[in-house]
């Protein structure tokens, strides 16, 4: 029964339930079929697979291996705890349909066995998406406009990499070696949109803080997270381009977060930011390495959607989005602070939480690279670019977050007096944050679900002296850093990031074109009237018009057009259709020419 | 028996025009021939698919008809393909069009309705046509038969819309494809359609190539005319006056895909396909398409009024068929014969869409639609869901069709490059499609009457513009300048003070000066009798109406009294007013939607059918026997052709 039963149905079955059901019904409904697809998930076994034909092609929807069963446990968890969270903040119905045909989506794109699927469902995460940002109205509605139009396009090209895949290999399975290699790049700049890669990555910071808090969370894991799961689809062996582009978005990432007041934006660069770590795991391409990648990602949604739960409730309860204007809420807001702890040990990887566990893991590999090497030889500040990269986005994540913190809990006295987390936000938020605990402090646990886990077992001691130097030495760095240039931080507030410049020329090229278009058209179509016009008017009177061409041909000697023209002058009357038939002709003449040359 | 069958499908409507005729006094009878014949109609067609899936081959000949040539019908795949789905559409149409007309209260339903039923006759004879002079003969009926439809206001813009429709189709392609038939009989001494191509033609194609390319494009082009074919598209947005379902049918469904399916005929069965990739007309018609969705998406950006957004997304839709005949190989030409029916269900539906928000709500302009899903949840939820299918989103027919071109296309670039680009002009226009059809979901669902982003989006300033279209209490719309703020009662009222603004010097107390030995009012009748139309038709015509109004106010004959009585009407709000009602759109409950108040079931059932189908189409084509008579066809006719690797 489970085996023949593919997660995405009974997950869009209870979109449509939740929709119409009362809303604790609904939503508990909901609740109860994200969990299902994790307990699915951990109970089908390696090699499942349920073969259709879909469209006159061969399809696969339900294909269980290490990494898909990684991904939707971690979706189902989160995604489950969503819609608690989701009931608690006052979300409406129709806004949790939405989320849950987005999740439907995921569920789908996860256990999907080959390309055609694959796409299918990345499609419709596009869309379900929008929708769940559009929802919100305001200044969401055109933000989402522009989200469309992004992964319009960049769903468009991973479109092509599947067909060009498609003719060089003959199926859409999903192969050993990843994706044909002359739909690599096409592949790498679809999925990479998704990704948020260095300048394709602006639809992230401007989408994500504007809908409803409870939206955002479903936003900030789905997307972003499928698409570096795709990324391991279609690179399984990696790449060192996709390694040191990862190092980049990390540092990017980071840097840009540093400067944001919006919490919602400073988080969602941190997307970009983790994003680049998973990416350069997979990226390296060793065992270890794709392990701690997956473990990334699977930790990612965990914490980072933790995050976006416990900044949604001071919002939720403040209304405020700037963070210089909050302050001292840890006294007023104790459970809420508590939750953004356990989101920030986490994603900036203080030891004892997963995030240790799997940017360890990264870190390591990491240092083995020697393509670009850099530092003190002989001591531990000796390694790779990548390794630099890395660590530099580390630090910058410490900052951020101490920044993020230290504003919004600290800072001074508290002049907001909010309430704090309901009961429901707070069991959503903790039991996420109990599973970041729980992976940190038994990693075997995790190590359990990746690929690859008898090697990693023997191999990995994540809790080994040096990872907990390296964690306390980031920390201090990041304490010391952020607190001696909290002033030029400040300064730099202003610099703008690449959307300051594509947005305007996206929009000011499609005007151009469009007007461009349009206006040769209208002139087009008024020559063509005034040809139109011409002819008919010669038509109607062709003598005249021949003694007017007469007399100005030098040479000849006309006399005067005859007056009173009567019986005896033949008149070629050619209607307007023949005109418009002389019109086509003509152009058709010149088309056979065109061709002809 | 039932090799008469294809006759039959012609006749039937045909006579059933003068049953319409006949119930003229009265209205239901009428209608309910309608229904009875269009059902008969599709009931004939479908009895012959099965046959027509095994292999058979329904054909009526009449005899010689001109020198050597038969009046022939037969059904063969791709003519019941076409058929079968005009048939089933017009069922569908017929109960929107009683919705429709009687909802507006139309003029002359016995014309439209009989004019409907030839219309139909014309295109199942060329579905059935079995040589090039049949479709001929009635790819020209089809243009009259449906000429009473587009000029079926009587307006002069109407009148003017169906010259030019009869001028560009009737003339202009009409004549192409009888040269090019000729030409082609000269060439081949034949004009019958035979898959895979007419055998002579392939060794005239050796010998004499030019010709052969000459005969390719006067008939492509000539067919390509009805097809919305760039540069002779033109007519397709201007037949947009007509009455919508006949937009909706004939502009998306059976005229324009008629000539869709004569490029396919000609193509695959005249030429063959690999005649036409070889002497590479085939190509060049393809780019032509390409190029032709491309601008027509761009064109459709920028315009304002939903029908003739719908009329260009139209035009950019067909080239996707005629580019992917163009495409040599199996899957280009399954994705292009599969995007007749998917593009029928999804234009279809948005067409219904549009119609039924005009007798609704007397809506036409997207920048007048912010928060219009309140008041109409299901019609709009139905034209979401039918421009998803057109931007190429999955579960919806639109995306089946384009992947199958665009495998095609990706097939054909490893032996020639321009499938790439071919490729790439679908996948541009799909994002296209994302830019112009989501602006009209999220103003209907997501954006507010009083605070919504200024439409077409374009035209604004990046990032938006906020604009409001509920009306206030003086009638004007305050953010709007366009509408009529710049008509303020002050300039309405005639100075008589003598003192007042530079450009008012006239003496009132005597008469208007004679404009052309009138009084200017009697020039310009409809100054006194319509002023809402002139001030409140949006868009484009708009801008004009105001040109054209400020003009006459500039002879000024208008008397005090009747001043009053303009600014009187412009407070009154009436229901042919656009836009949201002064409270803004009432919000439908979930159980008035579901009862379909918001408008009749006469139009709300045919939409939820389109709909439906194009879903279907989308998720299950093959068991709706389409792909299935699709996959005939194209095995048909590339039997013996060997594809490049």
């Amino acid at each position: 029964m489970i085996e023949s039963v593919p997660p995405f149905v009974y997950v869009a079955l209870a979109a449509v339930a939740v929709a119409f059901l009362p809303r604790f019904a609904g939503h508990a409904v909901a609740a109860l079929a994200t969990a299902t697809i994790g307990v699915q998930a951990l109970l089908l076994s390696n090699g499942t697979y349920l073969e259709t034909r879909f469209l006159g092609f061969d399809v696969v929807f339900l294909n269980v291996d290490d990494p898909a069963r990684l991904v939707a446990v971690a979706v189902a968890t989160l995604a489950t705890a969503a819609v608690v969270y989701a009931h608690e903040t006052e979300a409406p119905r129709v806004m949790t349909a939405f989320a849950m045909s987005y999740v439907a989506g995921t569920a789908g794109l996860v256990f999907a066995g080959d390309w055609l699927s694959m796409i299918f469902f990345w499609e419709l995460m596009a869309v379900t998406s929008t929708l769940l940002v559009w929802h919100h109205g305001g200044a969401a509605v055109r933000a989402g406009y522009r989200y469309a139009l992004y992964h319009g396009t960049g769903g468009s090209i991973l479109l092509a990499a599947v067909v060009v895949h498609f003719v060089s290999e003959g199926s859409f399975r999903y192969a050993a070696s990843g994706i044909a290699d002359v739909a690599a790049p096409l592949a790498a700049i679809g999925i990479g949109i998704n990704c948020g890669f260095i300048f394709l990555h602006s639809w992230l910071p401007d989408t994500y803080p504007r809908p409803h808090v409870a939206a955002s969370v479903f936003l900030s894991v789905f997307t972003t997270k499928t698409a570096a799961y795709v990324m391991y689809r279609a690179f399984p062996d990696g790449g060192m381009w996709l390694a040191y582009l990862g190092g980049s978005m990390a540092v990017y990432g980071a840097f840009f977060a540093l400067l944001q007041y919006d919490p919602r934006r400073l988080l969602s660069y941190h997307i970009q930011a983790q994003v680049g770590y998973i990416l350069a795991g997979i990226g390296i391409g060793t065992e270890v390495a794709v392990a701690g990648g997956l473990a990334h990602l699977f930790n990612n949604i965990l914490y980072k959607a933790l995050l976006f739960m416990a900044v949604g409730v001071v919002v939720y309860r403040t209304g405020e989005q700037n963070i210089k204007k909050m302050g001292g809420l840890w006294k007023v807001m104790p459970l809420t602070f508590l939750a953004y702890l356990l989101g920030a040990a986490s994603i900036t990887a203080v030891p004892g939480t997963n995030g240790f566990v799997s940017k360890g893991m990264i870190l390591d590999e990491a240092h083995h690279v020697h393509n670009v090497e850099l530092g003190l030889a002989g001591t531990a500040l000796y390694g790779d670019v990548l390794w630099w990269l890395l660590i530099l986005g580390a630090i910058g994540t410490f900052m951020s977050f101490i920044k993020l913190g230290y504003y919004i809990f600290f800072h001074g006295e508290s002049t907001l007096q909010p309430a704090d987390a309901t009961p429901g936000q707070t069991v959503a938020m903790l039991a996420v944050g109990g599973f970041c605990l729980l992976y940190g402090l038994a990693p075997g646990l995790l190590f359990e679900l990746l690929p690859f886990s008898d090697t990693l077992v023997a191999e990995l001691h994540p809790y080994s002296t040096g990872h907990l130097t390296e964690g306390v030495v980031l920390l201090v760095v990041g304490f010391a850093a952020f607190f001696g240039l909290k002033g030029p931080i400040t300064r730099l507030a202003w610099l703008p990031d690449v959307d300051r410049v594509v947005f305007p020329a996206g929009f000011y090229l499609n005007r151009g074109l469009t007007w461009g278009v349009t206006e040769l058209w209208a002139a087009v179509d008024r020559a063509v009237m005034a040809g139109a016009g011409a002819s008919m008017r010669v038509g109607g009177d062709p003598g005249r018009y021949a003694y007017r061409t007469a007399e100005r041909l030098p040479g000849v000697d006309v006399d005067e057009l005859p007056a009173g023209d009567g019986a005896e002058t033949v008149r070629l009357r050619a209607s307007s259709s023949a005109s418009v038939f002389l019109l086509t002709l003509a152009l058709l003449v010149g088309l056979t020419v065109l061709v002809l040359l | 028996m039932m090799d008469n069958f294809p006759l039959y499908v012609v006749l039937v409507s045909f006579f059933g025009m003068f049953g319409i005729f006949a119930a003229h006094r009265r209205p239901n009878v009428r209608e309910a021939v309608t229904v009875v014949v269009a059902l008969a109609k599709f009931g004939l067609v479908a009895s012959m698919v099965p046959g027509v899936l095994a292999g058979k081959t329904y054909v009526f000949s009449a005899g010689e008809f001109v020198a050597g040539i038969e009046f022939v019908l037969r059904a063969d795949p791709l003519g019941t393909l076409f058929a079968s789905l005009a048939s089933l559409l017009w069922i569908v149409t017929s109960f929107y069009s009683i919705g429709y007309m009687r909802g507006l209260d139309e003029h002359s339903q016995t014309r439209y309705f009989a004019s409907f039923a030839a219309s139909l006759s014309a295109t199942m004879g060329i579905a059935f046509a079995g040589n090039l002079v049949t479709i001929f003969v009635f790819y020209e009926l089809l243009s009259i038969a449906t000429y009473p439809l587009v000029a079926h206001d009587g307006t002069d813009e109407a009148r003017s819309a169906g010259r030019k429709y009869l001028a560009y189709t009737m003339f202009g392609g009409g004549v192409l494809v009888l040269a090019g038939t000729v030409l082609v009989f000269f060439l081949a001494g034949t004009v019958t359609f035979t898959p895979g191509g007419i055998e002579g033609l392939a060794d005239v194609a050796n010998s004499n190539e030019s010709a052969v390319q000459l005969a390719y494009l006067l008939l492509a082009v000539g067919f390509g005319v009805k097809a919305g074919l760039m540069p002779l598209h033109q007519w397709l947005p201007t037949a947009m006056v007509a009455p919508t379902p006949v937009s909706g049918l004939l502009h998306a469904v059976a005229v324009v895909k008629s000539g869709a399916f004569g490029v396919a005929r000609v193509t695959l069965y005249v030429f063959g396909p690999e005649v036409a990739y070889r002497i590479g007309m085939g190509v060049a018609i393809s780019t032509l398409a390409a190029f032709t969705l491309l601008a027509a998406s761009f064109i459709a950006l920028r315009k304002d009024h939903l029908k003739q957004r719908l009329a260009y997304s139209t035009v950019s839709q067909l080239s996707y068929i005629v580019l992917g005949l163009g495409i040599f190989g199996p899957y280009g030409l399954i994705g292009a014969l599969l995007h007749i029916p998917a593009h029928a269900f999804m234009k279809l539906t948005l067409f219904f869409c549009a119609g039924a928000a005009h007798v609704e709500t007397h809506t036409d302009h997207i920048s007048e639609m912010a928060g219009i899903g309140k008041r109409m949840p299901v019609v709009f939820g139905a034209f979401a869901l039918a421009a998803a299918g057109m931007a190429g989103i999955p579960l919806f027919a639109g995306f089946v069709s384009k992947y199958y071109m665009l495998i095609g296309a990706a097939e054909m670039g490893t032996f020639a490059p321009v499938g790439y680009y071919l490729a790439g002009a679908l996948l541009v226009s799909g994002v296209l499609n994302i830019a112009y059809f989501w602006p009209v979901v999220y103003t209907a669902f997501f954006e507010a009457e009083d605070d919504h982003d200024a439409k077409p989006l374009v035209d604004h300033r990046p990032g938006g513009e906020r604009r409001s279209t509920l009306a206030v209490t003086d009638g004007g719309d305050p953010g709007d300048e366009d509408a009529d703020a710049d008509i303020g009662p002050t300039d309405l009222r005639p100075d008589f003070s003598g003192s007042g603004s530079p450009g008012e010097r006239r003496d009132y107390s005597e008469p208007a000066p004679l404009v052309e030995g009138k009084y200017a009012v009697d020039a310009n009748p409809s100054d006194h009798t319509t002023p809402e139309e002139d001030t409140r038709d949006g868009g484009e015509d708009r801008d004009e109406a105001r040109n054209g109004s400020e003009g006459r106010n500039g002879a000024e004959a208008h008397t005090a009294a009747e001043e009053a009585d303009t600014a009187h009407e412009m407070d009154d709000y009436d229901a042919h007013h656009e836009g949201p009602p002064p409270g803004g759109w009432r919000r439908l409950s979930a159980a008035e939607a579901f009862r379909g108040e918001e408008t009749t079931w006469f139009m709300l059932g045919p939409i939820l059918v389109a709909v439906t189908g194009a879903v279907l189409v989308g998720i299950i084509p093959y068991e709706l026997g389409f792909l299935e008579l699709i996959e005939l066809i194209v095995e048909g006719v590339l039997s013996g052709t060997e594809v490049p690797a």
